[in-house]
């Protein structure tokens, strides 16, 4: 599969113009000693990625993905997806390989379109959740069912910033899914340049109920 | 939904009040709102300015408004604050004005209950409670507490009605648990309060240096700001200086963590090497700086009756230079906990010539036993490499609350202070008396209690009567159990005045219900002293009234209907234009009401028609008035203080028995008690309750994991409550931190009531406290 293996060398040139910089896996801040990287959903992420993009990778618009798409590769709201495109035979799905794609995203000549950027680069063994799909062939029948994704928008009043509809846990780079070339049209936002997303945007889980205050009892 | 819907079935039931949730599962990703609609809406919205409810930096909304309802917010494109943009407590504020529990209608405790009635009759016993406890006890068993949230106008009338017709000084607010520290700090270094400079600092500083200040979640959107400043210029760096690791550390360019109460010699030693290096700009230390040292060793305020008065002496600069020799980086490492290399690099940011630096502060440095101490000895850092009043160049103190400036600082609405000058001094006497028409005998000189030593003498018996507004004591108050207690006591009488039950509600003999926000007129003052005036943009429900209108109401009950002469529809206005006479100088200049009216927040000194952005530079400044580039008018050698203030331990740190720190503050969703953001569904959601966070060591060595519940343990109290490991921010080993906005775990019944002996501002930062798995 010659045209496959020569996908990973192509891609970079796609952005090359777009002066990328910065590892996506480094950490920003000089933490003090002994106190974890990863606490507040691993919020870190959003402030080094926002760093490390430039402003025009955060605004650009494709529209080839649509949340349509995007959960034709998933069995259910927040499933790994499966992998799309064909991948070369010999390919480990370690890190490197994928991630000089979604790492940083893209444009990919071969597959005309830009490469998603994962929010979770740092978890290395890509195949442990991603796999291809090699036949469409099912060995047998089943009733598998799952409840509707979540609706996006639903702010709580007319124009307030909508809350995260989504677990944290794996996908705590807001920056990475909702802003660029490689965001699904429907949910990337316009304002990627403002940097701490949670300012605005704080998580209310669509499948968890909606708890209402009420005082404790005397 | 697991009816499977049919096209047919699917458009009958389109008719249904359930069409859109349909709709919504029958096309995924399409959005639809699940908000009940407003009847008869015509779908049209009037957009109308106000500063946001919530914290000190006073970001413009613009509140959407639909018939007599407010149904949508935006941020105010026009307010240089926030350029449009709002934190998820802006967008939603509107939420809190329709929570289902809104106190609605009076209430009067008979036999024990509390039962309805209509608010004229509760105003009437109010008045006669206030009349007979004066005849009983005298004036000053009659007390105010107000707040950094109070609008300038309630500020206003409390202090001419207590102070100027009733004739005691019997006026505090809670802006004494937040700024007391940062208003004693300017006055001591500079002699007038409030920031030299403006939020302009943040888009031209190279540097930022939080001190003990999580700005990502209290002052989001001027984070927000500075995270733009950085990206867009490249050239700019943020440290954290603090005792926990938070939203602002992940942020930051370097994280640095002190020992809590060591700021102080950190502070010390970043000014040791500025002289070591001969990084001070001399020119203009020789012009505008003198030195001082004033009194040592000067207690914790624990014991009732505690008295404090410093005692200012001058000191040369070599001097000086002889006080930081005991402050060396090697030194100072011992005792904080800082490297050495870590105070030589703060150091070197400071002194290096090039940079621009700002420094950002709040309850960190103001909650603090040494609390003005920290505050002159960051000036000290500025004012030596002449880092100051200049754009970018900005020891910056930021405020937590709307209207801590605006109404408690420049209304004076503390128990020494009159809106223009203090009680103490006879000029400011007679300029109240004047403007206010009482006779000057009527303002007592002589201060009386601050706000801890106000509810210790409520619990004493010095104080039998207690009108609180806009505010939630008996959950903020350190040490709460006895305060609660005293408010318990017989022939107490407490009055609130507040928007939904909390409980300080619960401990009242009357409740009052108050106008909340957008459903009055009034006016804001933020941190960057801009004041922000809003409209009544809808009404308030049942026979709830401004906060102002029910000391009007009660004042004229008392018979003073000639010092509060005005009517209900211009109320506001007459009030700001009275009180604007205090501020008649080129150092105070408030803006006249029109202008107030027609802009998004206007900066004091207002003069000429123009605004302020940095005082005491004579580019900026109109009261500059010495002919140099720099005048710091507000002391009278015309100079600005460095001061020699020692490291001074806490006034409890953890020990054998008593062995982790205990730490308290807030979150981004939750703003203050809750009263009001609890009862908004997104806030209340992402964070339902409170909890206390843990170093994962520690949990580990105390075998707890996330949620379990924990026992903390002190002096005081004890309360249980659910572990939070690496959750929203995590203290170092040692410490543990708990967000005090919950109810149903009142964190400070076992807090610490020890304050700054100079602004009496207790520490909620700092006390020793011992967990057990519960
Ligand atoms: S940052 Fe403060 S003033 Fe601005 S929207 Fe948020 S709570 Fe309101």
């Amino acid at each position: 599969m010659k045209k496959t293996d020569t996908l990973m060398g192509r891609l970079g040139l796609g952005i090359a113009s777009l002066c990328l910089a910065g590892a996506m896996t480094a950490g920003f801040a000089v933490a003090a000693p002994g106190i974890p990287h990863d606490f507040d959903s691993k919020g870190e992420k959003i402030f080094n990625r926002y760093n490390e993009t430039p402003l025009p990778a955060m605004t650009g618009t494709d529209g080839k993905r649509t949340l349509n798409t995007f959960y034709e590769l998933r069995q259910y709201p927040g499933s790994p997806p499966r992998i799309p495109h064909k991948i070369p035979t010999s390919f480990s799905g370690e890190i490197f390989e994928c991630i000089s794609c979604h790492g940083r995203g893209g444009y990919v000549a071969e597959l005309d379109a830009y490469a998603p950027v994962t929010p979770h680069p740092e978890n290395e063994a890509c195949f442990q959740c991603h796999v291809p799909r090699l036949t469409e062939k099912l060995f047998v029948e089943n009733d598998w069912q799952s409840i509707e994704p979540p609706v996006i928008g639903r702010p709580q009043l007319g124009g307030s910033p909508p809350p995260i509809p989504h677990s944290l846990q794996l996908r705590e780079d807001c920056i990475a899914c909702h802003t660029g070339n490689g965001a699904v049209a429907e949910i990337r936002v316009e304002h990627g340049s403002r940097g701490n997303c949670r300012q605005c945007h704080v998580p209310m889980v669509a499948t968890k109920p909606v708890k209402e205050f009420t005082r404790p009892s005397k | 939904m697991t009816v499977k819907l049919d096209r047919r079935s699917f458009i009958k039931s389109a008719a249904a009040t359930s069409a859109v949730a349909t709709a919504a599962s029958l096309f995924p990703g399409i959005s639809f709102a699940d908000w009940k609609k407003q009847t008869g809406s015509n779908g049209m919205i009037t957009w109308k300015k106000a500063p946001c409810r919530f914290c000190g930096t006073g970001c413009g909304v613009l509140v959407g408004v639909s018939g007599d309802r407010a149904v949508a917010v935006k941020g105010d494109p026009k307010c240089s604050v926030n350029k449009g943009l709002c934190c998820v407590k802006g967008y939603h504020s509107v939420q809190a004005l329709y929570g289902k529990d809104r106190l609605t209608r009076a209430q009067v405790r008979k036999n024990g209950k509390m039962v309805e009635v209509p608010v004229s009759e509760a105003l009437d016993l109010i008045a006669a409670k206030m009349k007979e406890t004066i005849k009983k006890h005298g004036k000053d068993s009659v007390a105010i507490y107000g707040s950094g949230q109070w609008t300038i106008p309630d500020g206003y009338v409390a202090s001419k009605l207590f102070k100027g017709c009733i004739g005691t000084n019997n006026v505090e607010a809670n802006a004494r648990l937040c700024m007391a520290s940062a208003v004693t700090g300017f006055l001591t270094s500079f002699g007038l309060d409030e920031p030299m400079g403006c939020y302009e600092d943040i888009e031209n500083a190279n540097v930022f240096v939080t001190w003990g200040n999580n700005m990502a979640e209290m002052h989001p959107v001027l984070f927000s700001r500075m995270l733009a400043a950085r990206k867009r210029k490249k050239d700019v760096i943020l440290i954290d200086f603090a005792t926990r690791t938070t939203r602002t550390s992940q942020a930051a360019d370097k994280s640095i963590l002190f020992r809590p109460q060591t700021d102080l010699a950190v502070a010390n030693a970043i000014c040791h090497e500025i002289i070591r290096n001969n990084w001070v700009n001399w020119d203009f230390v020789n012009k505008h700086v003198s030195f001082h040292k004033g009194k040592t060793n000067i207690g914790y305020g624990l014991e009732d009756h505690f008295a404090f008065k410093d005692k200012a002496e001058n000191m040369t600069f070599e001097e000086y230079k002889e006080f930081l020799r005991e402050y060396t980086p090697e030194k100072v490492e011992k005792i904080s906990g800082v490297p050495a290399k870590d105070i030589r690099y703060l150091a070197s940011l400071y002194g290096d010539p090039k940079k621009k630096v700002t420094s950002f502060w709040c309850m960190g440095m103001n909650q603090h036993t040494r609390g003005t101490w920290i505050n002159n000895l960051v000036y000290n850092i500025h004012l030596l490499v002449g880092k100051i009043s200049t754009p970018g160049n900005s020891p910056f103190s930021l405020t937590g609350q709307p209207s801590a400036c605006g109404t408690v600082r420049e209304v004076g609405t503390l128990t020494h202070k009159l809106p223009h000058g203090v009680v103490m001094k006879e000029e400011a006497r007679k300029m109240a008396a004047e403007i206010w028409d009482v006779p000057v005998s009527n303002i007592d000189p002589k201060p009386t209690y601050h706000t801890v030593e106000m509810f210790r003498a409520l619990d004493r018996g010095d104080i039998r009567f207690m009108w609180i507004q806009v505010t939630n004591p008996m959950v903020t108050m350190p040490k709460l159990k006895r305060y609660r207690n005293g408010a318990l006591k017989e022939d107490r009488f407490i009055v609130v005045s507040d928007v939904y039950p909390t409980p300080t509600t619960d401990v009242a003999d009357v409740i009052l219900p108050a106008a909340m926000w957008v459903e009055q007129e009034g006016m804001f003052g933020n941190s960057e002293r801009r004041t922000q005036h809003f409209e009544q943009i809808v009404p308030p429900p049942g026979e709830a009234m401004s906060d102002t209108w029910q000391i009007i109401e009660v004042a004229r009950r008392l018979g003073f209907e000639k010092q509060f002469p005005w009517g209900k529809d211009e109320y506001i206005g007459k009030i700001w234009e009275e009180y604007r006479r205090f501020h008649a100088s080129p150092k105070h200049n408030m803006a006249p009401y029109e202008v107030l009216k027609k802009r998004s927040g206007v900066q004091w000194p207002f003069v000429n028609g123009r605004e302020t952005r940095w005082r005491y530079n004579a580019k900026y400044d109109p009261a500059v008035s010495n002919g140099e580039e720099f005048h710091f008018y507000g002391k009278k050698d015309n100079r600005a203080w460095i001061w020699a203030r020692p490291y001074e331990p806490a006034a409890e740190s953890p020990d054998q028995e008593y062995n982790f720190w205990l730490n308290t503050g807030r979150v981004i969703e939750h703003w203050h008690t809750g009263s009001m953001t609890r009862r908004v569904p997104i806030l209340h959601n992402a964070v339902p309750s409170s909890y206390v966070e843990i170093n994962p060591e520690d949990a580990a060595e105390l075998g707890v994991v996330n949620g379990e519940m924990v026992k903390i343990i002190s002096r005081r109290g004890e309360i249980v409550m659910p572990a939070s490991i690496n959750g929203r921010g995590v203290p170092p080993r040692g410490m543990v931190f708990v967000p005090f906005f919950d109810e149903k775990y009142l964190i400070n019944e076992v807090t610490l009531d020890a304050f700054c002996p100079i602004s009496k501002q207790p520490d909620y930062k700092k006390c020793a406290v011992r967990l057990e798995k519960a």
